[in-house]
C-alpha cells in the first residue's frame, strides 16, 4: 500500500490513526508498518525468536476475524491490535492473520474516518478503485494483443529470411564451382540467369515483405513497458482492496452518492464503451460524427 | 502530386513511443522532415521558430494540452494557417466536437492504423488543394 503512490490524504490518515493509539500499539509493532511485507517478516521473525526462547502463556487470544458491531468503537478495535504479533507468530496461519489485520484496519479506518468527517474523501476513493482496476485490465489486454502481433509477425518473417539465405547459399555454391572450372558454358549461362532473377525479384520481394512485418512489430509497441503478470497481480490486489473496503464503505455512503460521472474533456481512453452513447469506439464513428456536423 | 515530401512535420505527444510510431509512419509515407515536441508549450516554442508545415498532436499532455495548443495556433496570425491533425485517445463525442469547432483539420482516435493516418493526411492535403 505504501509502495503505490497513493494519495497523500490517505497516508496522512494512516499516520493519524497510528498516532491515535500510541500507548497500546507502538511498543510491540507499529501498526501501520505491519503492511510492509519485508519489514513485517523481519519484525515477526525477531518477535518469534523472542517468544520461542522466553516462552510464557499467550497474553491474549488471536483477534476475531470479524469484530462484532459492539467492537466498532475505536478504543475497542485498537485494543486487540496489541495481540497481533503474538497471533502472527503462528506461521502457518500468518496469511489468515494478515487478512484479519487488514479487516481490522478497514474497520478502524472506517470508524476513525467517520468520526473525523473524512467519509467524503473515502467516497471518492471508493469510486476511483473500480476505475483503476478497469484501466489496469485494459493495459493487460493491450499488452497481450501486442505480444500476439509481434509473434505473428516473427512467424511470417522467419521463413522469408530463410528463403533469402537458402537461395544465396545455393547460388554461391554454384558460383564456387564456376571458379573451380567445374561448370560448362551452358551451366554458367543458366547460373547467370538465375542469379539475375534472384537479385532482381526474389530478394526485393522478400525484403519488402519483411519490412512490412517490421512495421507491424513497431506498431505493436504502442503500449508502454508494462508486464502483464505484474498488472494482473495489481488487478487482483485492487479487487481485494475494493471488495474489502467497499463492504465497509457501503454501510455509510448514501445510495445517491455511489457513482459520480467525470464530465471534463480529459478522460483518457474509453475503458468500457458498453451502454455508453457519449463516446465513439472506432475511427469510422469519428468520421461519421464530424461529417454529420458538416466538418 | 503537389505534396512536398520535404514538408516539415511537428509531432506532439508526451509519450516517446507514440512520437516514434508517428514519426516512423510518416517516414513510410515519404515524409522524413519530422521534429518532435513533448507537450503543447514546447510545441508552441518550436512553431514560433518557424519552418513548420504540419502539426500532428495528442490531446492529453502536461503543461499545455492539445486542444489549447490548437486554439492557440488558430488565434496566432502567423500560425493559424497550419493544418493540425489530432491523434488522441479521447473518444467522447464532445471531445470530437470541441476539436472540430476549434479548427482541427482532422481527428484520429487511438489505437489507430497506418492506413487511417495515410487516409486522413491525404484528406487534409486534398482540402488544402495539394492533391
Amino acid at each position: 500500500m505504501t509502495a503505490v503512490n497513493d494519495s497523500n490524504d490517505l497516508e496522512a490518515l494512516f499516520d493519524s490513526i497510528a498516532a491515535d493509539a500510541p500507548s497500546i500499539t507502538k511498543p510491540p509493532v507499529p501498526a501501520p508498518a505491519a503492511i510492509d511485507e519485508e519489514n513485517d517478516s523481519d519484525d515477526l521473525q525477531a518477535l518469534f525468536d523472542t517468544v520461542a526462547t522466553d516462552y510464557k502463556a499467550p497474553t491474549a487470544p488471536p483477534p476475531p476475524a470479524n469484530p462484532p458491531p459492539a467492537a466498532a468503537k475505536p478504543a475497542a478495535s485498537v485494543q486487540p491490535a496489541a495481540s497481533d504479533p503474538v497471533a502472527a507468530t503462528n506461521w502457518p496461519n500468518q496469511q489468515q492473520n494478515v487478512f484479519n489485520n487488514i479487516g481490522k484496519m478497514a474497520r478502524q479506518l472506517h470508524d476513525t474516518i467517520h468520526e473525523l468527517g473524512y467519509d467524503k474523501l473515502l467516497e471518492k476513493t471508493a469510486s476511483a478503485l473500480p476505475d483503476a482496476k478497469d484501466r489496469l485490465a485494459y493495459v493487460a489486454n493491450l499488452t497481450e494483443q501486442a505480444a500476439c502481433r509481434v509473434l505473428n509477425a516473427c512467424d511470417v518473417t522467419n521463413p522469408l529470411i530463410d528463403e533469402i539465405e537458402n537461395g544465396s547459399k545455393v547460388l554461391s555454391q554454384r558460383w564456387e564451382m564456376l571458379y573451380s572450372n567445374q561448370l560448362s558454358v551452358d551451366e554458367f549461362k543458366q547460373l547467370a540467369t538465375e542469379t539475375r532473377i534472384y537479385l532482381k525479384q526474389q530478394v526485393p520481394q522478400r525484403t519488402k515483405a519483411s519490412r512490412a512485418q517490421l512495421n507491424e512489430i513497431m506498431m505493436a509497441q504502442d503500449f508502454q513497458d508494462l508486464t502483464g503478470q505484474v498488472i494482473k497481480k495489481i488487478v487482483n490486489l485492487a479487487q481485494e482492496l475494493e471488495s474489502g473496503l467497499m463492504s465497509v464503505l457501503l454501510e455509510v455512503v448514501p445510495d445517491d452518492h455511489r457513482t459520480q460521472e467525470v464530465t471534463d474533456l480529459l478522460n483518457g481512453p474509453v475503458i468500457n464503451a458498453d451502454g455508453r452513447s457519449d463516446v465513439v469506439v472506432n475511427q469510422q464513428q469519428v468520421d461519421d460524427l464530424l461529417e454529420s456536423l458538416g466538418f | 502530386m503537389a505534396v512536398d515530401p520535404k514538408m516539415k512535420f511537428l509531432v506532439v505527444d508526451d509519450f516517446s513511443t507514440m512520437r516514434r510510431i508517428v514519426r516512423n509512419l510518416l517516414k513510410e509515407l515519404g515524409f522524413t522532415n519530422v521534429d518532435e515536441a513533448e507537450d503543447g508549450a514546447i510545441a508552441l516554442q518550436r512553431l514560433q521558430g518557424g519552418g513548420f508545415d504540419f502539426v500532428v498532436t495528442d490531446w492529453n499532455m502536461p503543461n499545455m494540452d492539445g486542444l489549447t495548443l490548437l486554439q492557440t495556433i488558430r488565434s496566432t496570425p502567423n500560425l493559424k494557417h497550419l493544418p493540425v491533425l489530432m491523434i488522441t485517445a479521447e473518444a467522447k463525442k464532445e471531445n470530437i466536437i470541441a476539436a472540430a469547432q476549434s479548427g482541427a483539420s482532422g481527428y484520429i482516435v487511438k489505437p489507430f492504423t497506418a492506413g487511417t493516418l495515410s487516409e486522413k493526411l491525404n484528406k487534409i492535403f486534398e482540402k488544402m488543394g495539394m492533391l
